[in-house]
């Protein structure tokens, strides 16, 4: 009983630009009508070492349940936590983001990437994202699993092709300001 | 298209959105002008941090959040900020 895909999106931005967007994305305010599962982002905690270039930070971000979800688990409120580590070196950037609450029911895992696309290092970035659904057996949920993390995985895709047009919209906006400030 | 335009009062509940925007606003300037660019040597946006995270620590114990955490060893309130100066 697991849902899993993986999905990959090429930014033709660099990957500075599109690393700055994904961290923007949850906090502009401007986004917070189109991403409106998202309810809050608070940063908990954020380390850096100054001699590497290795930044790492961990944030909580509560999310709106799916409607199935609330329904049966009578839950409102998803509370997930959000990994980062980012290398200046070596331009990566990886996040790993799961729930803490309800996990007797249901697991989501999502682990993402931002890499320099190969073909154009300094011009594209390339995203990869893999997403584990899991619902418990032996759950309230686990008699209609299949239902639920389907609804879950359409869910999170909607999600994330609403995420990408975000990014799209933060890297599109940091252009024209750094364009703006080297004129 | 601008960033000013749409910074209404955010909807959010949390007594800490003003000190958490201001953070944020400060970390993402920092990130995009400074770290990406090599410059990565000096942390900066400490006071904002540090006014954020005593918001926080006061906070965030009236939500469950913090028991969850906690299990889950990501540490809050003794977070290394002696690294940070």
């Amino acid at each position: 009983m697991v849902k899993a895909y993986k999905q990959e999106h090429v930014y033709k931005h660099p990957w500075e630009r599109v690393t700055s967007a994904s961290w923007r994305k949850f906090t502009d305010a401007e986004n917070k009508r189109v991403l409106s599962h998202i309810l809050e982002v608070d940063t908990l905690n954020k380390s850096l070492d100054p001699s590497s270039g290795k930044l790492c930070a961990t944030r909580a971000i509560t999310v709106r349940c799916p409607w199935l979800v609330r329904r049966i688990i009578g839950e409102d409120i998803c509370q997930c936590v959000e990994t980062t580590v980012v290398d200046a070196k070596s331009r990566s950037m990886q996040l790993s983001y799961r729930n803490v609450n309800m996990e007797k029911f249901i697991e989501v895992e999502e682990n993402t990437r931002y890499d320099p696309h190969p073909d154009n290092p300094d011009g594209w970035t390339i995203c990869q994202q893999e997403t584990r659904i899991r619902i418990k057996p032996l759950s309230a949920l686990a008699s209609m699993a299949e239902k639920v993390e389907q609804r879950c995985a359409d869910r999170f895709l909607q999600n994330s092709a609403k995420s990408r047009d975000v990014m799209e919209r933060i890297c599109k906006y940091l252009e024209a300001e750094s364009s703006s400030f080297s004129l | 298209m601008r960033e000013k335009r749409g910074s209404k009062p955010s909807t959010s509940t949390s007594p800490c959105s003003l000190l958490r925007d201001a953070y944020h606003n400060c970390f993402h300037r920092w990130y995009t002008e400074k770290f990406v660019k090599g410059q990565y040597d000096k942390e900066e946006c400490i006071s904002e941090w540090q006014k954020y995270k005593a918001c926080l620590s006061e906070h965030l114990e009236d939500k469950h959040m913090i028991r969850l955490l906690e299990a889950e060893n990501v540490v809050v309130r003794d977070s290394a900020d002696a690294t940070s100066q």
